[in-house]
């Protein structure tokens, strides 16, 4: 509801309301565009704002030490030796593989349990509500809880200060959510396809396979991306479980490499960006999925 | 528990009773996840909380309540508890506030949220690590721009991370700039929701700005905002990232949130009893607060159905 409905709204409930006068109409449109304008500007000015902090990372990354500790707050002349210098001073290229491929393989792993898991929650009644809620108390417990059992565990397999698994951990920790996400989409799926699909003979397996996943497949795809970035993002797993420059994950590197006493501020600005910048052009060449995806949990 | 007894239906069946004919198998996967990531810690942790244990030797010796003794004992960890608890509701009221507004504000402008409201999304993606270290740039007492801004004013300089509370509510800060997007995004999906005609009708009826947002729109997203009311306390209380990156659990204890201090008791200082008796009292915590707000929604749902 905009300001110049309601403002317009004593006269246009004298006429009739289906009906009101062609000008009135017209000036009404014309106040909602001036208002869609406004609004626009105001949510442009709040972004601007929001991004601050990083813009001010862009702007460091390109100064050089004594620009920066001089104070002012923009480059007084461009200083592009942080690039090399970071890239030099910590292996950011294997440390951006690391953390893509811990990604990439916890999500197929999320997904391999989610998607059947997500099935049986929508559609086996009872049975499903109840796997629901366990699923998702699960998520209500702090992961700080499965640090050390899954330390132990990850050592008796072999499988610590390892990429695989890093990539084993976080692809269990993000299933609730893609269960929660999941569930949302296969509830919008009309029950009577399926139920064709069984009357042509088709079981419960292969109807999920060639029916219902190539109607929920833009679900799948937005789970995939939110729990991608929430493994590319995770810290607390990362920083327990995997502890050499084998397995390490780029924001273990840059919580090491800001320490105390470092005063490069540029080069810590060049860390950062290299792990911020892939999750940016990811998040605004897949908006679409992001949105859909992260509000699919609302509207249940 | 999952493979509750099914009832073979035949095709003839289909319509029959609801969910019977999902085979079990396909929650197979999710049960093995719950086995491997919810029970076996649980039971694991509790024998770790009731024994001596090292990093290297786990499962020692029976050794009771000592373990609770020395977490609770343990100066750092009691006040992290009472940190934890405020510091997930003060962000997640904040973060409700801020992003219904912008919610609203996006819903007002457009039915869509187009590319501002992708880039409002933004925060939200940035791994939280290199959230705290552009904060941490930023308000650097020699080099931030804060410092930098107020120089420029002719304002003496400030330094947020010195002091125990500024400390604190700078984190609060950080953490809602990341996280208020998600608050606005669930919020403008469920004002989507609101019909237009509920809006229209009660326009016409003559309510005002103020009067509709109250009795049509607030009813219809209520039970939404304590959904993410819930889940945003959920979050909170495992906020780790940007304490450790911003303060460290700095200055003294004054940020030291307790999945802070249970990860350094147990990967740093390498107590594992006290750490794990430390997260056995941490999560009936965290499930106590949870559930007060929990049942309050479900008396909610109940109300609305």
């Amino acid at each position: 509801m905009t300001t110049a409905e309601l403002e317009l709204s004593p006269s246009v409930t004298d006429t009739p309301p289906r009906a009101p006068e062609p000008g009135l109409a017209r000036a009404r449109r014309r106040g909602m565009r001036h208002h869609r304008a406004g609004l626009t500007v105001l949510l442009a000015v709040i972004v601007l704002l929001t991004a601050v902090p990083v813009l001010y990372v862009v702007t460091l990354s390109i100064r050089s030490r004594d620009d920066v500790l001089n104070g002012g707050l923009l480059p007084s002349h461009p200083f592009w030796q942080n690039w090399p210098d970071a890239f030099r001073a910590v292996d950011l290229g294997r440390y951006l593989v690391n953390s893509w491929t811990v990604a990439a393989g916890s999500v197929v792993l999320t997904l391999l349990i989610a998607v059947p898991g997500a099935y049986f929650t929508a559609r086996a009644g009872r049975r499903g509500a109840r796997l629901a809620s366990l699923v998702l108390s699960s998520y209500c417990a702090p992961p700080v809880v499965a640090i050390l059992p899954l330390f132990f565990l990850l050592r008796n397999l072999g499988l610590n200060n390892t990429l695989t698994g890093l990539a084993l951990v976080d692809g269990l920790a993000n299933v609730p959510v893609a269960i929660w996400l999941l569930d949302g989409f296969i509830r919008k799926v009309p029950r009577e396809i399926e139920e064709a699909a069984w009357l042509d003979g088709l079981g419960t397996w292969t109807s999920l396979r060639r029916i219902v996943l190539p109607l929920i497949s833009p679900g799948v795809a937005a789970a995939a991306l939110i729990c991608f970035f929430l493994s590319y993002n995770e810290f607390l797993f990362a920083l327990s479980f995997a502890q050499d420059s084998g397995s390490q994950t780029l924001p273990v590197v840059l919580s090491l490499f800001q320490g105390d006493k470092n005063v490069e501020f540029g080069q810590q600005a060049v860390v950062s960006l290299a792990g911020i910048v892939p999750v940016y052009v990811l998040a605004v060449a897949a908006q679409r999925w992001l949105v859909a995806g992260l509000s699919s949990g609302a509207v249940k | 528990m999952t493979t509750a007894p099914t009832l073979k239906a035949g095709p003839r069946t289909v319509r029959g009773r609801s969910g019977a004919r999902v085979p079990g198998g396909l929650a197979a996967p999710a049960v093995a996840f719950l086995v491997v990531f919810a029970a076996y810690p649980l039971v694991y942790l509790i024998g770790l909380a009731f024994t001596q244990s090292t990093l290297a030797q786990p499962l020692q010796r029976w050794t009771g309540f000592d373990n609770f003794r020395s977490a609770l004992e343990s100066q750092s960890f009691t006040g992290s508890l009472w940190r934890s608890v405020l510091f997930a509701v003060l962000a997640a009221a904040v973060q409700l506030v801020l992003g219904t507004a912008l919610a609203l504000l996006l819903r007002a402008r457009a039915r869509r949220p187009g590319l501002l409201g992708t880039l409002l999304l933004l925060p939200l993606v940035t791994p939280p690590v290199m959230v705290g270290v552009a904060w941490k740039l930023l308000l650097a007492p020699v080099g931030g721009a804060l410092n930098g801004v107020l120089h420029v004013l002719g304002l003496p300089g400030v330094n947020p991370l010195g002091g125990a509370t500024s400390a604190f509510i700078t984190l609060v800060v950080i953490d809602s700039w990341q996280w208020t997007p998600f608050v606005m995004l669930l919020t403008y999906a469920a004002l989507l929701g609101v019909p237009d005609e509920l809006r229209e009708a009660a326009a016409l009826d003559g309510a005002g700005r103020r009067r509709t947002a109250r009795s049509v729109v607030l009813p219809y997203i209520e039970p939404t905002l304590l959904s993410v009311l819930l889940l945003k306390l959920v979050i909170g209380f495992k906020v780790f990232d940007i304490v450790y990156v911003v303060t460290a659990g700095g200055p003294g204890f004054s940020t030291t949130t307790s999945t802070y201090d249970i990860q350094r008791t147990a990967l740093q200082e390498f107590d594992v009893g006290a750490a794990a008796a430390g997260t056995v009292v941490f999560s009936l915590l965290i499930g106590l607060v949870t559930a007060v707000v929990a049942l309050r929604r479900k008396r909610h749902e109940e109300v609305a159905v």
